[in-house]
C-alpha cells in the first residue's frame, strides 16, 4: 500500500478539487498564508535547514565530512564533535550538513522531474484531447494500477543492475555518486501520475474559457497558449503538489536506502545515515547516530507538509477556514 | 441523501475489518506435534521445544539442488551425511561403520578406490532400511542431466558400485585426496523418489523437495510454512540415539536488527550471522556466543585479466603496495572489537598454511616506495598516481553489509593517502554474486577489487578449482569460478598436483607452496578471519558447534 | 447502468496491457530465474541451463516471452533434447487462461506462494486500515469541532510526526521499546502457529503502519468537516436549535464522509501489496515480504502479484463509483 509506506497520495489528492484563483489574488493568498501559524513556522524552518545544509559548507569541508578515524569511533557529542561520531569515527555534524545537501537536492530534483513530466503529460492530454488524450491517460492510469512503492522497487532493480551503472558526476565542485541520479529518476518516474491528472482536469475546464478562445482566434501559437495562457492558471494545485513532492521524495530516498538501493558511500544522505544507524547496538548505545539524522528528516518533511497545508488554505478560494 | 445508507455501509465495512482481524488465518492450526512422549503411567514431561532463528529462508530442502548455507546446515538436522565433523573438525562415522583408511582396506593402495562399509542399523525415518541402493540412486540423480542440480562435483569424478546392500565402492580415475570433505553430503531416499523420477523423468518438481517427510537425521521434517517457520520433530528411529530435544522450529527473520532484538528479548534459542558489534550487548543479555571455525575468511580479490584488467594491478608491486597501505590490524581491533584476527591466507588456522606466513604489515611509506618503483607517480599533481596516461583509479565493490561498507570507507581513505583513488560500489547479494552469464559485477570483471568471504566447498578439505585457467569465465564457459581471472600456470599445476596427493604430508608440502605463492603475489588479500558466530540462548545446554557440520552433537543438546 | 459497467471494464483492458508490458520488460531484462532454480550460487551444467532456458522460453527475446506469458506456448513444439527436431509441447497456458507461470522456488505455480501470503497480508492491512479509519474519524471530527484547541494542535503534531518519519525507523523503534525494553509483546522470533501467535504478532506492525499513515486520513476528515461545518445548512440547523451531536454526526459527518469513501475505495486494493519494509522487520509472512524476496529471482511471482493488484484496482474503482452513486442520489451514471 503506497500510502502506508511512502505516505503519498492522501494529502496530495485533496488538491484534486482545487480550483485556481485568478492571479490577482496573490496578495490575498499571502495574507491567508501569514495567518497559518504552522505554515509560517514551516517556512522559517525550511529556510533554516537550507542555510544549515548549504551554509555549513563554509565551516566544514567535504573531505572533513568523509574523513574517518577508527580511534574515535562512536564517540558521544563533545566540544570537538558536537553531534558525536559514527561507527568509523566520522563527524556527524559535518555529515548531516553534506548529507542534508544531497537529501534536499534529491527532494528538489525529483520534484522537478515529477512536476515537469506531470505538467507535460497533463497539459498535452488536456489541451489536445481526443486520441492523444486517451493514449496518455490510459498510460497514466496504467501506472496508477500498481502500488507506487512496488513499481518503484521494480524500476530500482532494473537501474541498479550492474550492467547499467551510471558514472559519477561533478556538480559545483562536488563529486556525486551516479546512484544519486538513479534515485532521482526513479522517484520522479513513479510519482508524476496524480499531478498529470490534476493538470489535465484543469486544462479541460480552462481551454473552453473565453480568454483561451480569444488567444486562439488571434493566432497565438499553441505552445504559447498552453504555457503562457492556461498553465499560469493551474499554478495553485501545482505549487501545493510540488511542495509535498519534495517531502515525499526525501522519505522515499530513506525508504529505498533501507532496502539496500540507496546512495553509494561515502556520499551520505539523512536517509542513508539513519539507515546505517539501525543496528541494535547503535540504537541502544549510540543514540546520537540516529537522533540527528531522524531529527533533520522529521523537521524537513514536517515543515514541508505545514507549508503545503498553508499553501492549500491560502490558494483555495473556497477555503474560509482560516 | 440517505443517512442510513451511509451508516450501514460504514458499519458493514468496520464489521468486515474487525471480523477479518478476528478470523484466524488458515495457516494457523493449533495442533500438537506428533508427540515424542511414550504413553506411560508416569507424569508426562512437557515436550522440550526450541526455536532457531535463520535470517534467510532455505530455497529448497533437496540437498542436491542448493548451495545455500542456511539450507545446507539445515540438512544436518533432518538429512544425513556419511560422516560428520566435530568442533575439532575430526570426522565421525554416521552411516558408515568406520572411516575408510588404508589400514582397514577402505582406501586402496593406489588411492583410486574407496570402499564404504555401511552400518547394519541405519534406517529412514519411515523405518525403511538405508542401503547401498540409496547411495547409487543419489549418485545417479546428481549426474543425470535432466536434474537441474546445483553442482555435480565431486560425483563427476567417480563411478559407484554396490556389491551388496551394506557396501558402497567408489572408483576414481585419479587418486582423490579431497574425498573426506566432499563426499556424500546428504542422501536421497530411493524408495520415495525413484517412482517420482520414473513418473516425471526428473526430480526438479518432486513434492519431496519442499516436503521431505522421509529423512535420515536426528530429527524428522514436520512442516514448512513459507516465510514463517519450518518444524522438525525428534526421530524415534535414529540409530545413534534419540535427541533430548523433542522439537526444533526454525523461524525465518529476514532483518538482522530484528534478529538481534529477538535474541535480546530472550526469545529464540539459537541464531547465527551475528555482527561483531552486536556481541557485547548480547552477552549482557545472557546470550552465549560460540565461535565455530568454519574456514571462512574475508578478503579482496584483484581482477587480473591480462586484457580487461586494470594495467596497474598486473604489477605485483602495486598489489603489494595495496596490502601495505591498508591497516587491517586496526580495522580488526576497532571495527570488529578485536574479536577476530587479520587473515593472511584463505586457509588460516588449517594445517595447509605455510607456518612462516604473517599478515601483511601496515607500512604506507613502503607502499609509496613500491608504487614509485613500479613507475606509478603523481605527474599531474592531482593526488592520484598515474603512468602512461592511465590513472591509478580502481573500482572496489562488495555487498551492502554494514561492516563491509565501513571497511570500504576506511580503505578508501588509506589508499588515497598513498595516491590510489578508489571508487566504492555496493550491491545486493543476489546481484553481486551473479555469474558471468547474468552479468554479475565480479564475474564479468566490472570491478578491479571485490571483497567477500570464502571457504573451499569441501571444507575442511582445501581443494578448490577457482584458480584454474579454464575456470576464467567467458562466453564459452560462463559458469567458470575463476572470477579474478588469475591464470598462473605454476599455481595451477601445484593445485592439480595436490588433488591427487593422498598422503597427508606430501599434500601439506604442496599446499604450503600454494599458500605462500598466493600470499607473496597478493592474488588474494586477506582482511579478517570470519568464523561462524552463533548466539546460544540461556536455556540451551550442552551446545557445541562445528564449522563444517554445525549440529554434530545435537543429540546431546538439552533445555532447562 | 449495465452498459456503464461494461464500458468501464473495456476501458480498463488497455490499462492492464500497458502496465503488464512495462513491468514485464523491466523484469525480464534484469532478473535471471535460472540462477535461483539451480541453487543459490549454484554452478549448473551449461546444458542444464540451456535446457531450462528453452523449456521456460528464456532463450527468447523479452517480447516473445511476453506473448508466451500472455497466451502460453502450448501451441508450440520445443526441442528440449537439442536434436534439431521439436518434440515437446510448450508447458505454459498463459495468463489469459489462468496460468500465471511457475515460481522458481519449488518450482510450483506462482499463485501458490501468493495464496499462502495473501490471507496474512489481508489480516495485517485490514487491521491497520480499520484502525486508521476509526482513529482518523475520531481525531478528524474532534479536531474540526475544537479547531486550534490544545487537543487539535497536539493531535495534529503527533500524527504529522508519524507521517514525517521513515517507516523502518518507526517499526524498529516500536520493536525495541515493546519487545526488548518492556517485553510486553513477543519478538519476531516467535513462530506464527496459533491464532494467539498471529494476534499478538499483529499488534506492532499494525500500529507502525497506522501511526505512519494516520495523518493523511485524519487531516482529510478534519478539512472536510471544517468545510461542511461552515456551510449554510449547518448554520441553519444550529440556529434552529438542533442538538449538537445530531448536527455533528448526522448532518456534518455524513457529508464530510462522502469523499472519504472514494479515498478508501481507491486505497483498499493497494493493500494487497502488503507492506514491504514493515513485514520484513516483523518477519510477517505476507505479500510485501514475498514481493521483495521474489524481485531478484522470481519474475513470475512478481508479475502475478502486480497483475492481481492491478485487476483489483480496476474493480474497486468501479465499485467505488457505484457506491458513490448509491450514496449520493444526485449522481447517475449512464
Amino acid at each position: 500500500m503506497d500510502t502506508v509506506e511512502t505516505q503519498r497520495p492522501a494529502l496530495l489528492r485533496t488538491t484534486d478539487e482545487l480550483e485556481a484563483p485568478p492571479l490577482s489574488l496573490t496578495s490575498l493568498a499571502w495574507k491567508r498564508f501569514r495567518r497559518h501559524k504552522m505554515a509560517l513556522f514551516g517556512s522559517a524552518m525550511l529556510i533554516f535547514l537550507f542555510l544549515y545544509s548549504f551554509g555549513g559548507m563554509a565551516f566544514f569541508s567535504e573531505a572533513y565530512a568523509n574523513h574517518n578515524d577508527l580511534s574515535i569511533l562512536l564517540r558521544p557529542p563533545s566540544a570537538e564533535h558536537p553531534f558525536g561520531t559514527d561507527q568509523i569515527g566520522r563527524d556527524i555534524l559535518a555529515r548531516t550538513i553534506y548529507g542534508g545537501q544531497i537529501s534536499l537536492l534529491i527532494g528538489i530534483t525529483a520534484m522537478l522531474v515529477e512536476t515537469v513530466i506531470g505538467i507535460l503529460v497533463g497539459a498535452i492530454a488536456g489541451y489536445f484531447g481526443g486520441l492523444l488524450d486517451s493514449i496518455l491517460m490510459r498510460f497514466t492510469e496504467a501506472l496508477l494500477t500498481v502500488p507506487q512503492i512496488l513499481l518503484l522497487l521494480v524500476i530500482a532493480k532494473f537501474f541498479t543492475d550492474p550492467s547499467r551503472r551510471i558514472p559519477d558526476l561533478n556538480l559545483l565542485g562536488r563529486t556525486l555518486s551516479g546512484s544519486v541520479v538513479i534515485i532521482v529518476v526513479i522517484i520522479g518516474l513513479t510519482s508524476w501520475m496524480y499531478l498529470a491528472r490534476i493538470v489535465r482536469a484543469q486544462f479541460l475546464s480552462l481551454k473552453e474559457q473565453e480568454f483561451v478562445l480569444a488567444a486562439r482566434a488571434t493566432g497565438t501559437p499553441r505552445w504559447q497558449i498552453i504555457f503562457r495562457h492556461i498553465l499560469p492558471n493551474c499554478i495553485a494545485p501545482i505549487t501545493v503538489s510540488a511542495t509535498l513532492a519534495v517531502g515525499n521524495a526525501i522519505l522515499t530516498e530513506a525508504y529505498i536506502s533501507f532496502l539496500g538501493l540507496g546512495v553509494q558511500e561515502p556520499t551520505a544522505t539523512w536517509g542513508s545515515m539513519l539507515q546505517r544507524a539501525m543496528a541494535f547496538h547503535i540504537m541502544e548505545n549510540a543514540p546520537w547516530m540516529w537522533f540527528f539524522p531522524s531529527l533533520f528528516i522529521l523537521l524537513t518533511v514536517l515543515s514541508i507538509n505545514f507549508v503545503g497545508d498553508g499553501l492549500r488554505d491560502a490558494l483555495d478560494p473556497r477555503s474560509r477556514a482560516v | 441523501m440517505e443517512v442510513t445508507r451511509l451508516y450501514s455501509l460504514l458499519v458493514v465495512f468496520l464489521l468486515a475489518a474487525v471480523l477479518g482481524a478476528c478470523v484466524p488465518p488458515p495457516a494457523a492450526p493449533t495442533q500438537v506435534p506428533p508427540t515424542a512422549v511414550p504413553p506411560t503411567a508416569t507424569p508426562v514431561p512437557t515436550p522440550k521445544k526450541v526455536i532457531f532463528i535463520w535470517t534467510q529462508e532455505f530455497d529448497t530442502l533437496n540437498p542436491l539442488y542448493t548451495n545455500m548455507w542456511f539450507a545446507s546446515i539445515t540438512f544436518q538436522i533432518w538429512n544425513c551425511w556419511a560422516w560428520d565433523f566435530d568442533d575439532g573438525l575430526n570426522p565421525h562415522p554416521v552411516l558408515v561403520k568406520e572411516m575408510p583408511s588404508e589400514e582397514n582396506g577402505g582406501i586402496s593402495a593406489d588411492g583410486k578406490t574407496i570402499t564404504l562399509k555401511l552400518r547394519e542399523d541405519i534406517v529412514w525415518s519411515d523405518g525403511t532400511p538405508i542401503t547401498s541402493e540409496d547411495f547409487i540412486f543419489t549418485h545417479k540423480m546428481v549426474l543425470d542431466p535432466k536434474n537441474a542440480v546445483a553442482t555435480t562435483y565431486p560425483h563427476d569424478l567417480f563411478e559407484v558400485e554396490a556389491p551388496d546392500a551394506r557396501t558402497v565402492v567408489m572408483k576414481f580415475q585419479e587418486p582423490f585426496a579431497a574425498w573426506q570433505g566432499t563426499l556424500w553430503h546428504g542422501l536421497l531416499p530411493k524408495h520415495i523418489l525413484e517412482p517420482v523420477y520414473q513418473r516425471d523423468d526428473t526430480l526438479d518438481n518432486a513434492e519431496w523437495n519442499r516436503n521431505p517427510t522421509v529423512g535420515c537425521g536426528p530429527f524428522t521434517f514436520a512442516e514448512w510454512k513459507s516465510a514463517n517457520y519450518a518444524r522438525f520433530v525428534a526421530n524415534e528411529k535414529y540409530w545413534l540415539g534419540r535427541p533430548k530435544i523433542d522439537e526444533i522450529t526454525i523461524r525465518f527473520v529476514p532483518d538482522d536488527a530484528s534478529q538481534i532484538a529477538a535474541l535480546k528479548a530472550g526469545e529464540g534459542d539459537l541464531g547465527t550471522f551475528i555482527a561483531y558489534t552486536d556481541i557485547p550487548d548480547l552477552q549482557k543479555a545472557n546470550v552465549r556466543m560460540v565461535t565455530a571455525f568454519s574456514g571462512y575468511n574475508e578478503g579482496i580479490y584483484f581482477y587480473l585479466h591480462p586484457e580487461k584488467g586494470h594495467p596497474a594491478l598486473q604489477d605485483v608491486r602495486v598489489r603489494q603496495a595495496i596490502a601495505l597501505a591498508t591497516d587491517r590490524a586496526s580495522l580488526v581491533q576497532d571495527l570488529l572489537l578485536g574479536l577476530t584476527k587479520p587473515a593472511s591466507t584463505d586457509y588460516d588456522n588449517t594445517p595447509w598454511v605455510d607456518p612462516t606466513i604473517q599478515p601483511w604489515p601496515y607500512d604506507p611509506e613502503r607502499a609509496k616506495a613500491l608504487l614509485d618503483e613500479a613507475g606509478w607517480k603523481d605527474t599531474d599533481g592531482d593526488g592520484v598516481r598515474d603512468k602512461d596516461g592511465v590513472k591509478l583509479e580502481l573500482d572496489y565493490g562488495t555487498t551492502t553489509r554494514e561492516v563491509r561498507r565501513s571497511t570500504q570507507a576506511v580503505f578508501q581513505q588509506q589508499l588515497a593517502a598513498v595516491g590510489i583513488k578508489v571508487n566504492l560500489l555496493n550491491y545486493e547479494p543476489d546481484l553481486y554474486f551473479a555469474g558471468f552469464g547474468q552479468g554479475g559485477p565480479c564475474a564479468t570483471g566490472q570491478l578491479d577489487m571485490f571483497e567477500y568471504s570464502t571457504v573451499a566447498a569441501g571444507f575442511p578439505d582445501p581443494d578448490t578449482s577457482e584458480w584454474y585457467c579454464d575456470q576464467v569465465p567467458s562466453e564459452e564457459t560462463p559458469e567458470g569460478s575463476n572470477w579474478q581471472a588469475v591464470c598462473d600456470p605454476e599455481l595451477e599445476s601445484l593445485l592439480k598436483l595436490q588433488t591427487t596427493q593422498v598422503d597427508f604430508k606430501e599434500r601439506q608440502q604442496t599446499w604450503w607452496k600454494i599458500t605462500r605463492m598466493i600470499y607473496d603475489k597478493v592474488y588474494w588479500l586477506g582482511l579478517w578471519q570470519d568464523p561462524d558466530i552463533w548466539a546460544v540462548g540461556p536455556r540451551l545446554k550442552n551446545v557445541r558447534l562445528s564449522g563444517a557440520t554445525p549440529f554434530f552433537n545435537i543429540l546431546e543438546w538439552d533445555v532447562e | 447502468m449495465g452498459r456503464y459497467i461494461i464500458r468501464r471494464l473495456l476501458q480498463a483492458v488497455p490499462q492492464l496491457f500497458i502496465i503488464s508490458i512495462i513491468i514485464f520488460a523491466l523484469l525480464y531484462t534484469t532478473v535471471d530465474p535460472i540462477a535461483a532454480m539451480t541453487g543459490d550460487r549454484g554452478k549448473p551444467r551449461p546444458e542444464t541451463r540451456k535446457r531450462l532456458e528453452r523449456k521456460y522460453g528464456l532463450d527468447q527475446p523479452w517480447f516473445v516471452q511476453y506473448i508466451y506469458w500472455l497466451v502460453g506456448n502450448d501451441w508450440l513444439m520445443l526441442d528440449l533434447d537439442f536434436d534439431g527436431i521439436p518434440e515437446t509441447p510448450g508447458p505454459r497456458k498463459g495468463i489469459l487462461r489462468g496460468d500465471f507461470g511457475l515460481s522458481v522456488r519449488g518450482p510450483r505455480p506462482a499463485l501458490e506462494p501468493i495464496g499462502e501470503a495473501l490471507p496474512n497480508t489481508l489480516l495485517l492491512m485490514g487491521t491497520a486500515e480499520a484502525a486508521i479509519l476509526g482513529l482518523a474519524l475520531l481525531i478528524g471530527v474532534y479536531s474540526a469541532l475544537r479547531q486550534y484547541s490544545i487537543f487539535d494542535h497536539f493531535v495534529t503534531a503527533f500524527s504529522f510526526i508519524g507521517y514525517s518519519m521513515p517507516i523502518f525507523f518507526i517499526a524498529l523503534f516500536s520493536l525495541y521499546i515493546f519487545s526488548v525494553l518492556l517485553r510486553l509483546l513477543p519478538s519476531p522470533a516467535r513462530p506464527l502457529r496459533t491464532t494467539e501467535d498471529f494476534a499478538l504478532a499483529l499488534i506492532l506492525p499494525a500500529l507502525s503502519i497506522s501511526f505512519s499513515s494516520l495523518a493523511g486520513y485524519s487531516r482529510y476528515v478534519r478539512s472536510a468537516m471544517l468545510e461542511v461545518l461552515n456551510q449554510d445548512y449547518i448554520r441553519t440547523a444550529r440556529s434552529k436549535g438542533l442538538p449538537r451531536p445530531m448536527i455533528t454526526f448526522v448532518h456534518a459527518l455524513k457529508n464530510a464522509s462522502l469523499p472519504l469513501v472514494t479515498l478508501v475505495g481507491l486505497d483498499l486494493p493497494m493493500l494487497l501489496g502488503g507492506a514491504v519494509v514493515t513485514e520484513t522487520i516483523f518477519a510477517w509472512p505476507g505479500m510485501g515480504q514475498l514481493f521483495i524476496r521474489s524481485l531478484g529471482e522470481d519474475p513470475a511471482v512478481v508479475m502475478a502479484i502486480l497483475m492481481l493488484i492491478a485487476v483489483a484496482v480496476v474493480i474497486f474503482q468501479l465499485l467505488t463509483d457505484l457506491t458513490y452513486a448509491w450514496l449520493d442520489p444526485r449522481i447517475r451514471y449512464r
